[in-house]
């Protein structure tokens, strides 16, 4: 077995071993969802608020990304902080192995935990409350990717500017909950003020959840939301590399 | 033969030169001890011979190769114990040590490490829930995972109890008898004198001295004592030609020298070779620690 693949398995057990953020990285978001589905009086009925649309329907996509969001900006920063703060990260550099290696091992890990929570969500979606599966599958992945993309980047960027953990999970957060609010985890989007949406719009989990709802739903996403996301990851991404310190 | 040349290093951080133009050679097959006060550069020498840190000025050769240009190369032969450097908490011995093993063309046998190293049956334990003392110990056996030619050991047991540091210092030597050259980075004077054969003392980034502990006791004037009584008559003339005897007395029967570097050795030597049984033998050595605090305080800038 290879350097890198029994490195990545070793940081996939150390995440399991983690019941806290296994809970709310993995299970949380497809409970989130079916909490309100079934707990909230007339969640799955179409809502004159919402132009007909099921508050379930517009909630399926936040549901993904809080839980994406949870993984990049609560779970991966504090991960990076203590690697470092810890000399894992320096250590790794006395051997053959670069420690950039260990990120991308982190990536997968965390990536693939994203994955099967977004997959729990649509199935949840579908079984519970009728939710169809995405009608444009492919554009629903590449808008998930882009999510996770703009999510994780910026957890790297958190990660690489601080230096301990608690440093990081504050941090995280304070990204966490306005990134959620323009997701419309509070207020549905179509709830919003129009100067509200209009930020939101720029926002990359709002462009994100937009864009994973249209593609659910039959349409594919708009050029400003994809372009969002990818300008925000790759920005973000840029200044993570000038930013990152591996001690 | 030289296995690590250093020559006139230099390290600025903030316009102020931490390493100021240190030269050593490490041997191979030594101990070799890095002492000095807290902030004396110990650990910046150690981390620009692995390469961490850029030097500013001077040369390093490691088996060789230079450390910043061929980093990958030297890896896979040099293996690092850092200082204040620790694991996950929920991290298993074995599971780490085989990760680390597997980034090595030539892994030692992790299991065999885990029996030298005083970790047998702890293969499953989390990393957490080792004592000090084991975590050191994985520590060190991480840096020798990779089947090094020489091993760099900051610190390695600083913070442990008497009990672990003792056993520590026999994993060290275990290291050295395994044939790989060790560069020990320590504080504690009792633990360079047992384990180190060559000991280079650091002030404020220079390098004040370097030699065995005997010479760096020599060095800082400080004599060594023998008292006994001759099981036979004996002429002074005996002793007072052995290398290092500074000085005879008699009081009665007894006989006190005192010398420096090996006087004992030689004093000891004469004896057995004049047939001569030295009755209530008495040693009085400087240790040290006596003669680090001597060298680093007439060494030590006065702000």
């Amino acid at each position: 077995m290879s350097a890198t693949t029994k490195l990545t398995r070793m940081e996939a057990r150390l995440f399991l071993r983690e019941p806290i953020s296994l809970f709310f990285g993995l299970i949380f978001p497809a409970l989130l969802l079916y909490g309100l589905g079934s707990l909230f009086p007339g969640f799955t009925d179409p809502a004159a608020e919402l132009n007909g649309a099921r508050f379930i329907d517009v909630y399926a996509p936040v549901a993904i990304a809080f839980g994406t969001a949870m993984l990049g900006l609560s779970s991966l920063p504090p991960t990076l902080a203590t690697y470092r703060q810890f000399g894992i990260l320096r250590r790794l550099r006395t051997t053959p192995l670069h420690p950039a290696r260990l990120l991308g091992a982190q990536m997968i890990v965390q990536g693939s935990v994203a994955v099967v929570s977004a997959l729990a969500v649509v199935i949840v979606a579908a079984v519970a409350f009728d939710v169809p599966l995405p009608e444009r599958a492919l554009w629903f992945v590449i808008s998930f990717l882009l999510t996770a993309a703009s999510m994780f980047t910026t957890g790297l960027l958190i990660g690489s500017v601080t230096r301990t953990n608690q440093a990081a999970i504050s941090i995280g957060m304070a990204t966490w909950f306005p990134m959620l609010f323009f997701a419309g985890l509070w207020v549905p989007r179509a709830m919003m003020s129009s100067t509200l949406q209009r930020i939101a719009d720029f926002t990359p989990l709002g462009a994100g959840v937009q864009a994973m709802s249209n593609a659910w739903f039959g349409s594919a996403p708009t050029a400003l939301q994809i372009g969002v996301m990818v300008a925000y990851s790759v920005i973000v991404g840029l200044i993570t590399v000038r930013a990152f310190r591996w001690e | 033969m030289a296995v690590i040349e250093v020559e006139a290093l230099v390290k600025t951080y903030d316009q102020r030169n931490v390493v100021d133009g240190v030269s050593f050679t490490v041997d191979q097959g030594e101990i070799f001890g890095i002492v000095g006060p807290n902030g004396a550069g110990k650990t910046t020498i150690v981390e620009s011979i692995e390469g961490l840190r850029r030097p500013d000025g001077g040369s390093i050769r490691v088996l060789g190769l230079e450390p910043i240009v061929d980093r990958l190369q030297l890896t896979q032969r040099v293996g690092a114990q850092l200082q204040e450097s620790r694991l996950q908490d929920k991290v298993r011995v074995g599971e780490v040590l085989a990760t680390y093993a597997s980034f090595y063309r030539n892994p030692a046998d992790w299991h065999e490490l885990m029996d030298r190293f005083g970790l047998e049956g702890r293969e499953q334990a989390k990393y957490g829930d080792l004592s000090g003392g084991q975590k050191q110990r994985l520590s060190a056996a991480l840096a020798l995972v990779g089947s090094p030619e020489i091993a760099l050991l900051d610190e390695l047991t600083t913070g442990l109890d008497p009990a672990a540091r003792r056993s520590t210092w026999e994993t060290v030597e275990q290291i050295r008898d395994s044939g790989v050259t060790v560069v020990l980075v320590t504080h504690y004077m009792d633990e360079a004198e047992r384990l180190c054969d060559r000991i280079m003392v650091i002030v404020d980034g220079r390098d004040v001295t370097t030699g065995t502990p005997n010479e760096l006791i020599a060095q800082a004037g400080f004599e060594h004592t023998l008292r006994f009584d001759p099981s036979v008559p004996i002429e002074d003339a005996i002793f007072s030609e052995l290398p290092g005897v500074t000085g005879m007395r008699r009081n009665g029967g007894q006989i006190t020298i005192t010398g420096a570097g090996d006087v004992v050795y030689s004093v000891v030597l004469a004896l057995a070779q004049g047939g001569v049984v030295a009755r209530d033998l008495q040693i009085e050595q400087a240790s040290l620690e006596d003669a680090y605090l001597a060298l680093t305080s007439s060494n030590q800038e006065i702000d």
